[in-house]
């Protein structure tokens, strides 16, 4: 028998944080285990979800899937689960479970007990919300090994809609999780990949919700290149040391005992600073994905148009594929009323990047921010917006605008709507507090 | 009126594309087969995605690719499509396919009928393209899906592709969905079936105003409360979902109704027509199919008398049906 079938014998070493089986997971046998899919740069066509999916199996760091099915984050799985019974000898695994709450909890078992390993699942809307039970504690349980790939869509709702719509990651915004937003073929695939490094960082050690838009990007086909399994590897493997707290965990130590109110509090700062921590760590993460893979990594947002220097007369704020309309009609736009037009794509949802929002947004003369779900007041961006410009000695004014909700088409003649009051906020117009577009027109 | 050239549209801006079918149609797997040929010229840009709803299969879906030879940003609904398909007559019953294509743009259309045919009756200003597209499917797939079809006649439409290239596109597409290697063969023999069977004109029967897109006049009044109310709406059509050539037939001249009512509490649409009767309680007469019925079979399946059944009908062709 070779001496690497025996597996070392687990060691139960009592400390101070709790108990610690050693050697139960040999790293080294599941990295050698991994059978790369891609042994050197590779391009295909592919949609969203298959992005992610290929993402999720090439780390060598993931060998179970849970998941439940729901649209429009189906695929995803549907993909993984292909590639699993297709390949004799991986030792990857697919776990459907019963429904979304059971994937959390199956999560929050398998991630305590196996910290140095990624538990990635894709969920959606009334899917994410179904986890919302465990999804809360996963958020403050230092499991930086899970990622929760949301593929948004209106979240449970009246009248039912499978469309893109993030109201369902923004109604968790509070769970604890790093959120990053992802539009586009690459820049989902870049993500899946980067995420982990930022959430499973010692100092971080919490779990992240990388997202992209139901139908409009999970289900649009564009060339995606693919980079090798062992190159994904060697840029993780710089980022994720191993983790230090205890390696399997049995009962409700997975998620701690119950406190006093005189150390609750005391718990969610530390959560708090740990979640804060990414907005260190987000950048360079990103600048070393772009160092090694030659295209651009994690960042808080994507600036398009901004000058090296000087003032611009409008900025735009918003997030998701839309923005692309935004992107390709801003310079004929802005030529045609004779204005600078930049805009933020924002990428790092939670925690908002409230500074370097600020340094660009202090810059604009106007900020028109676009909403793209149902919210109680003026939109969920824009007050991140106008708190990340409280403070300065001059607030530019901002618009406020809803368009897309429920995944509904932002065509040219919305952008150019929205754009328009934009411009008359600048030219001294008083509008009402937000607007709603659609088809060119404010409803 | 100037044809407009799909190869110089790529080159100069970008060609859009959009495309009418029912779910469960094909329609998404042409537009994806294209995409993917498309990009075998590695200097081209694509972009690919359908529209549909939570509606099950016999819904009327979209497709839409943008082709440029520059990075592609826009991410909006193709509304002015350069090329415009009909990959389901029925579908074209409910939605304009010919919606926002400018004069001198392309029309591909799965049907029995000729281009000039088709020109007419739903107003075609520039080049149409035709090709019986389910009848190839049932000679080689057993299936009446004109997919393989359409897909062939909207390549020959662009132009520059060679045959072997646009079989094995194609089948490409069909790999990756892990489709067993004999329907791969049948589908390379309906492939290679479908090059000499497009039919093309070119024809200028569009007036003034047709096939403009409408104009968004807000959302007016929607109902509040239970989405049944929903039905209501006049653009709400279920009936639209309902599998393309069949309708819901009930027949009772025997007036064998026994008056249990099944029918009239599983149908989720509401649509039975009954009145009173002192022996049974109720007699169902009937069911108003004009605009709801799904053809889901409820009804067929709960009658303990069969009064109903799905039964076939010609599509009606009707040469003022065009909407602008």
């Amino acid at each position: 028998m070779n001496s690497r079938d025996v597996a070392p014998q687990p060691l139960l070493n009592i400390t101070p944080s709790g108990a610690r089986y050693e050697s139960v997971i040999d790293l080294e046998r599941a990295r050698a285990a991994h059978l790369p899919l891609h042994t050197e740069r590779t391009e295909i066509t592919a949609d969203g979800n298959t992005a992610a999916a290929i993402a999720s199996l090439q780390m060598w760091r993931c060998m179970i899937y849970p998941g439940f099915p729901i649209t429009p984050s189906t695929k995803w799985i549907e993909t993984v689960a292909a590639y699993v019974a297709s390949t004799p000898g991986t030792p990857k695994r697919v776990k459907l479970l019963e429904a979304e709450h059971a994937v959390a909890d199956y999560m929050v078992g398998a991630a305590a007990a196996c910290r140095d390993l990624i538990f990635v699942t894709a969920t959606s809307s009334v899917g994410l919300d179904h986890m919302t039970e465990t999804t809360r504690s996963l958020g403050a349980s230092g499991l930086g090994n899970v990622m929760i790939i949301n593929v948004y869509r209106a979240t449970a709702n009246f009248p039912l809609c499978i469309e893109g719509d993030p109201s369902d990651t923004l109604a968790h915004r509070d769970d604890g999780f790093i959120q990053i937003v992802a539009r586009g073929k690459q820049q989902i695939y870049d993500t899946v990949l980067q995420a982990p490094c930022l959430g499973m960082h010692p100092d971080v050690l919490t779990p992240t919700m990388p997202g992209y838009y139901g139908i409009k990007s999970s289900h649009r086909n564009a060339r995606l290149v693919l980079e090798p399994d062992a190159a994904i590897g060697a840029f993780q493997d710089r980022w994720m040391a191993p983790c230090p707290l205890p390696g399997l965990i049995n009962g409700d130590t997975a998620f701690g005992n119950c406190v006093t109110s005189r150390y609750f509090q005391g718990f969610k700062v530390a959560q708090k600073r740990r979640l804060e921590r990414a907005l260190e760590l987000l950048p360079q993460v990103g600048a070393d994905f772009e160092r090694t893979f030659g295209r651009p990594g994690l960042a808080f947002f994507d600036a398009v148009g901004w000058p090296e220097k000087g003032e611009v007369d409008l900025a735009v704020v918003s997030m998701g594929p839309d923005f692309g309309t935004f992107e390709a009609l801003r310079d004929a736009w802005a030529r045609e009323h004779g204005m600078s037009v930049a805009g933020l794509a924002i990428r790092l949802l939670t925690p908002f990047p409230r500074e370097a929002v600020r340094e660009k947004l202090r810059r604009a003369r106007a900020v028109l921010v676009v909403n793209q779900a149902h919210h109680a007041g003026r939109g969920h961006l824009t007050l991140d917006v106008a708190d990340a410009l409280n403070g300065l000695p001059v607030v530019p004014p901002i618009v406020s605008a809803f368009a897309g909700i429920g995944g509904a088409d932002v065509s040219e003649a919305t952008w150019e709507a929205m754009l328009d009051s934009g411009r008359r906020s600048l030219a001294g117009e008083t509008l009402p507090p937000y607007q709603v577009f659609h088809e060119g027109r404010s409803l | 009126m100037k044809l407009l050239d799909p190869r110089s549209m790529m080159a100069e801006s970008d060609l859009e594309l959009r495309g009418d079918g029912k779910a469960g149609g094909g329609l998404v797997l042409a537009f994806q087969s294209l995409a993917d040929l498309m990009l075998g010229d590695a200097s081209l840009h694509v972009q690919e995605w359908p529209f549909f709803s939570s509606a099950r299969r016999g819904a009327n879906i979209r497709s839409f690719l943008r082709v440029s030879a520059r990075p592609i940003q826009t991410a909006c609904e193709v509304t002015r499509p350069g090329m415009a398909l009909l990959m389901d007559e029925a579908a074209g019953r409910s939605v304009d396919f010919a919606e926002g294509v400018p004069p001198g743009g392309t029309f591909v259309l799965n049907t029995q009928r000729s281009p000039e045919e088709c020109a007419r009756h739903y107003r075609l200003s520039g080049r149409v393209f035709t090709i019986a597209g389910d009848t190839i499917g049932e000679r080689f797939l057993k299936h009446t899906i004109g997919n393989v079809s359409t897909y062939v006649a909207m390549a020959q439409a662009i132009g520059g592709f060679t045959r072997e290239h646009t079989v094995e596109s194609f089948v490409k597409t069909l790999k990756k969905r892990r489709i067993p290697e004999l329907v791969l063969q049948r589908n390379r023999e309906a492939l290679a079936a479908s090059f000499d069977e497009v039919r093309s004109g070119t024809f200028d029967l569009a007036g003034p105003g047709d096939h403009a897109p409408p104009t968004f006049d807000g959302y007016g009044e929607l109902p509040v409360g239970a989405q049944t109310s929903l039905r209501l709406s006049q653009t709400n059509r279920t009936a639209d979902y309902a599998r393309s050539g069949f309708r819901l037939h009930f027949s009772d001249p025997e007036l064998k109704c026994n008056g249990c009512s099944h029918c009239i509490t599983n149908c989720p649409e509401g649509i039975i027509l009954w009145r009173p009767d002192p022996e049974r309680g109720v007699l169902v007469t009937g069911a108003d199919v004009s605009s709801y019925c799904k053809l889901c079979g409820e009804c067929i399946s709960v009658c303990p008398e069969h009064l109903f059944s799905e039964a076939p009908y010609e599509e009606a062709w009707e040469e003022a049906e065009v909407r602008s």
